[in-house]
């Protein structure tokens, strides 16, 4: 009885020093350095994967092919197409590419809450990590246009693509970026393909026919 | 010799093959197939700067011959290895037949695969098929697996 009063009160006594941690005692010099690291990010709830005509694994090549019915029931999306094909780094860790094919529907919720239908027919999920930044995008191309819906209409166009960590939606037409960032207007990149600032264009070109003629001046002289 | 060793000589005796690294010699034993239990037995790649690599970790609680080169297999646990020896896949299944003949095996009952790490896992209750000659597997009907997303997304650089 005793040895476990002991174990109690060492128990409290452990669970209260723990808790004064960020405490800050008025002159004490060691607690004013006391601070407690941040805290780590919550883990993520894992994605799932469903299929009803079974899988097929290329152990050697690092590939997980799905069919039929799939279904990737993931924290921040629901997606169902006909083919997954999950491509699985040699020796583990996350995914770094997912390509969803035929009939493929995404629904997902953007930072805002506000839920999305996204509907093409090859998607493409690709998953980077990069000096501790990690990088998330979903690419929607095929035939038919891809589609995207929600409270605001819907967009179509030859590619959009969904930056998950920051929720930003890119609709390209015909090679032309339209934006919308529902989490951030002020990042709405609007047209990527405007032709670039003066570049180092070799002679001949007409950017730089002032200085043809000017060299043939000095030639001729 | 000791009785797990020849346990295991028995096996490689079957032809299985991811037991011929062991002892290649012992292949023209095929016909003495017997019953093994508690075996493990290696495959390695070919050997470099004379160290062997294992390739694969073949384990299992039981080995039951059958007709025509069969093997009946319960509590199969397959490791597979990359050259530089990090474990890549675990296979476990309760039960398979394995074909000597043929290198692969199959059952119809429950599967689960997954990575070295186990950050994806894959399982399956209505057979598989696994063919030796180009490590490809195939689950049947329904099957589910798991990915492990670890931490938040740190989303500044």
């Amino acid at each position: 009885m005793k040895r476990f009063s002991l174990i109690v009160v060492a128990a409290l006594c452990g669970g209260m020093v723990h808790a004064q941690t960020n405490v800050t005692a008025p002159g004490s010099p060691a607690s004013a350095t006391t601070h407690s690291p941040a805290a780590p990010p919550p883990p993520r709830a894992p994605t799932q994967i469903y299929s009803d005509n079974g899988a097929d694994f290329d152990l050697s090549g690092h590939q997980a092919i799905f069919r039929g019915h799939v279904r990737v029931d993931d924290p921040e999306m629901k997606l169902t197409c006909a083919l997954l094909v999950v491509d699985v780094p040699q020796g583990g860790g996350h995914p770094n590419q997912i390509v969803a094919e035929t009939n493929v529907v995404i629904d997902f919720m953007d930072a805002k809450g506000q839920t999305n239908h996204a509907t093409s027919d090859k998607s493409v999920y690709v998953y980077s990590e990069q000096g501790g930044v990690t990088n998330e995008t979903v690419t929607l191309t095929g035939n038919p246009q891809p589609q995207m819906e929600n409270a605001q209409g819907t967009q179509a166009g030859d590619v959009i693509i969904w930056t998950r960590v920051n929720g930003d939606i890119h609709v390209s037409l015909q090679g032309n970026f339209h934006a919308s960032s529902r989490q951030n207007p002020s990042q709405i990149v609007t047209d990527t393909n405007s032709p670039p600032a003066k570049t180092n264009l070799p002679l001949g070109t007409i950017q730089n026919i002032d200085k043809v003629i000017q060299n043939t001046d000095a030639i001729t002289q | 010799m000791n009785a797990k060793a020849n346990i295991t000589m028995t096996l490689l005796a079957a032809g299985a093959g991811w037991l011929f690294a062991i002892a290649p010699g012992v292949r023209a034993q095929q016909n003495g197939v017997q019953h093994a239990s508690d075996f493990t037995s290696r495959e390695y790649y070919g050997s470099t700067n004379q160290q062997q690599q294992v390739k694969s970790i073949l384990s299992g609680a039981e080995a039951l011959p059958q007709p025509g080169g069969l093997l009946t297999i319960t509590q199969l646990k397959l490791e597979i290895f990359s050259p530089d020896g990090k474990l890549e896949w675990v296979v476990n299944a309760p039960e398979c037949v394995y074909d000597t003949f043929k290198g692969v095996a199959n059952s119809p009952g429950h599967l689960q695969v997954r990575t070295g790490d186990g950050k994806f896992r894959v399982a399956g209750n209505e057979g598989f098929l696994w063919r030796q000659s180009d490590n490809f597997l195939t689950i049947s009907n329904n099957v589910r697996a798991v990915i492990e997303n670890g931490a938040k997304m740190n989303t500044k650089p």
